[in-house]
């Protein structure tokens, strides 16, 4: 029984945000000439890889009731470090790659760190990170742009079946995440600590290994989406990921996630991730202005969230 | 925090370098000119590259003047360059040179400085005519003229296309000044050669909003010949983009500035040209043009400083 209203829940949920997606979709194919095509499909999936990848870790920590403000800086950072170790010592892809990942779980483990001991909200703390992240970004590669080329360009070349290998890897963490979220103690501990920190804590769940993990995994995700960053540009750029974390947060929101935790989806994470993408892509299309792009694209997240309401209140009344 | 002291030791070892250096008959460091020098973001490579020219001019012609060097946050942090301007006109230079963050609302803060007997020299980003007629005020520009440079790059661009070819232009950020006249330089140059511009979209300066643009572009106009960037890190971005699509060489990019991650791409044919309006004398030449206003006390007059077109024969 519980299992079969999970399903309808689940099916209604991506129902809502595919109707959004359609009605996009349609609009933009209608209004211009070669937005419905595989071309765009292939653009669009070569270009939010790493968006994926932030916003399934954002997804996390917003269950949790945190925030994450840092992950557009410690990708900055983590892919300045990516590219000082290739380009500067001459390390192997796997190498820098590890450090890489090592630079952002450092970073997220001292937001969880300074978040946990002394009981600082998130958004300072990630906000502080925010800073010093860029901080060390400007640092790492001297404030120049590091062209990498070579061995890095090796990572978007791979794929099979026309779907690149950041694409897969964004999709394989996609659902690991909602396996994690939906499938695993850790996952029901996530949301009873975003749901009320104290009931969980007094029912037995060490709040402090799964505060810590989360901010962890969004710093080693944002580093992973540095490694898919860095290999499209094939550079490391100090100012990359500017304004990403509010984009992730948007994205998120837009699948349902609840700013106040407790409740979310990775899946519809990555419906959200896939709106924007479609809007901006559409957007250029259609030959639309910068003022007229930001009006558009903030008119629609609200409207997303809205149509998220709609469709709550909907099921709370069918439930 | 360690950063902060290893940066007041730094000073402070300047310093007394400079008062040793200053009691070898020359005249004292205080009765030397000070220059501030206020420049937008020192977190952006160009900005870098200009400051450093200028701290080494100052180490070499420390007998003539002492330089401040200070900077904003970012690009957009307006309100921060107000207050620097303020603090230098309390801390009684003799001279500023500004590359201002906006080009309007630094004008009335600029006027404040000139009333306050400090000689004020505008680099990089040309304050607005209107708003400084408005309020009488004459300050001279010191700089590159980035249309003509985008034009030079325009016009090289052209050679390499037939007329009518369908082309495309990535602004920087809307409205500002050095965005308009490079979009303006890369119209003129594509319209004098009969090139169709079929579409034109700002990357806000930045490789990774240009990359997403361009890649939408190339996919609404699969006829695209060539793309004009604003900056090298949106050519950067564009090629990237070209990359993923299969398409470079078929399309050809044009950026502007000179930085070196684009040096390679040069080489290798991926991007055509590129402006180099030499970052490293731009604050230089400022100084240089403050000096001179100082000793001869002449009259404010604008004054060109060069651009270069450079292609891979060139590319460093």
């Amino acid at each position: 029984m519980r299992g079969a209203w999970r399903r309808y829940m689940s099916v209604a949920d991506y129902l809502g945000l595919g109707l959004v997606l359609a009605g996009l979709i349609a609009f933009f194919g209608m209004t211009t000439d070669h937005f419905f095509t595989v071309t765009t499909l292939r653009t669009i999936a070569n270009q939010i890889p790493d968006a994926i990848i932030i916003a399934v870790g954002m997804t996390f920590v917003l269950i949790i009731a945190g925030i994450d403000l840092s992950v557009g800086s410690v990708l900055a950072f983590s892919g300045a470090v990516l590219g000082v170790a290739l380009v500067r010592w001459g390390w192997p892809l796997g190498a820098a790659a590890a450090l890489c990942v090592g630079a952002g779980s450092v970073c997220g483990a001292m937001n969880g760190l300074f978040v946990i001991r002394w009981r600082l909200p998130a958004f300072i703390v990630t906000l502080g990170m925010l800073e010093a992240a860029r901080g060390g970004a400007y640092l790492v590669t001297g404030s120049q742009t590091q062209y990498l080329g070579g061995s890095i360009e090796r990572v978007t070349n791979w794929g099979v079946g026309g779907l690149s290998l950041p694409f897969m890897t964004a999709i394989a963490v996609v659902i690991a995440g909602q396996v994690l979220l939906s499938g695993t103690a850790f996952g029901r501990h996530m949301f009873a600590i975003g749901a009320n920190e104290e009931t969980a804590r007094l029912s037995g769940i060490n709040i402090t290994r799964i505060k810590l993990s989360v901010f962890v995994l969004s710093g080693a995700l944002a580093a992973l989406a540095a490694i898919i960053h860095c290999a499209r540009l094939t550079a490391a750029d100090p100012n990359a990921g500017i304004g990403y974390e509010l984009q992730a947060i948007a994205a998120v929101v837009i699948g349902g996630t609840s700013l106040m935790g407790g409740r979310g989806s990775v899946i519809n994470t990555f419906f959200g991730v896939v709106i924007i993408a479609v809007l901006e892509n559409g957007l250029v299309q259609v030959g639309a202005q910068e003022p007229i792009k930001r009006l558009v694209t903030g008119a629609v997240i609200v409207a997303a969230v809205i149509a998220d309401y709609y469709r709550r209140r909907l099921e709370a009344r069918s439930a | 925090m360690a950063w902060r002291v290893a940066w007041v030791a730094l000073c402070a070892a300047l310093w007394a370098g400079l008062l040793i250096t200053g009691c070898g008959g020359r005249p004292p460091a205080d009765e030397k000119p000070r220059i501030a020098l206020i420049m937008k973001s020192l977190a952006n490579e160009f900005f870098l590259t200009m400051e450093q020219g200028a701290r080494q001019h100052q180490a070499e012609h420390a007998d003539r003047y002492a330089l401040i060097a200070e900077g904003i946050k970012d690009e957009l942090d307006v309100n921060r360059q107000v207050q620097l301007v303020e603090q230098m006109i309390a801390r009684k230079v003799d001279a500023i040179v500004i590359a201002p963050a906006d080009s309007k609302a630094l004008a009335p803060v600029c006027g404040r400085a000139i009333a306050a007997g400090v000689i004020v020299v505008n680099i990089d980003n040309k304050f607005d005519d209107a708003v400084l007629a408005d309020r009488g005020l004459r300050i001279p520009f010191v700089g590159p003229d980035n249309r003509k440079g985008a034009r030079m790059v325009g016009e090289y661009l052209a050679k390499h296309l037939q007329p009518g070819d369908a082309v495309a232009i990535v602004e920087g950020v809307p409205g500002a000044f050095n965005a308009i006249q490079r979009r303006l330089g890369f119209e003129d140059a594509m319209k004098a050669a009969g090139m169709n511009i079929v579409a034109a979209q700002s990357g806000d300066w930045e490789m990774a909003k240009a990359n997403r643009v361009v890649s939408a572009m190339i996919t609404e106009r699969p006829d695209l010949k060539a793309i004009l960037c604003a900056n090298d890190s949106m050519a950067l971005g564009a090629v990237a983009a070209l990359r993923a699509a299969g398409k470079l060489g078929e399309i050809k990019v044009v950026g502007f500035d000179n930085i070196s991650a684009i040096q390679e791409l040069l080489k290798k044919g991926e991007v055509l040209a590129t402006a180099d309006q030499h970052a490293d004398r731009l604050a230089v030449f400022g100084i240089e043009y403050a000096l001179q206003m100082l000793e001869r006390r002449t009259d404010p007059e604008d004054r060109e400083t060069p651009v270069d077109l450079i292609t891979a024969e060139q590319a460093g």
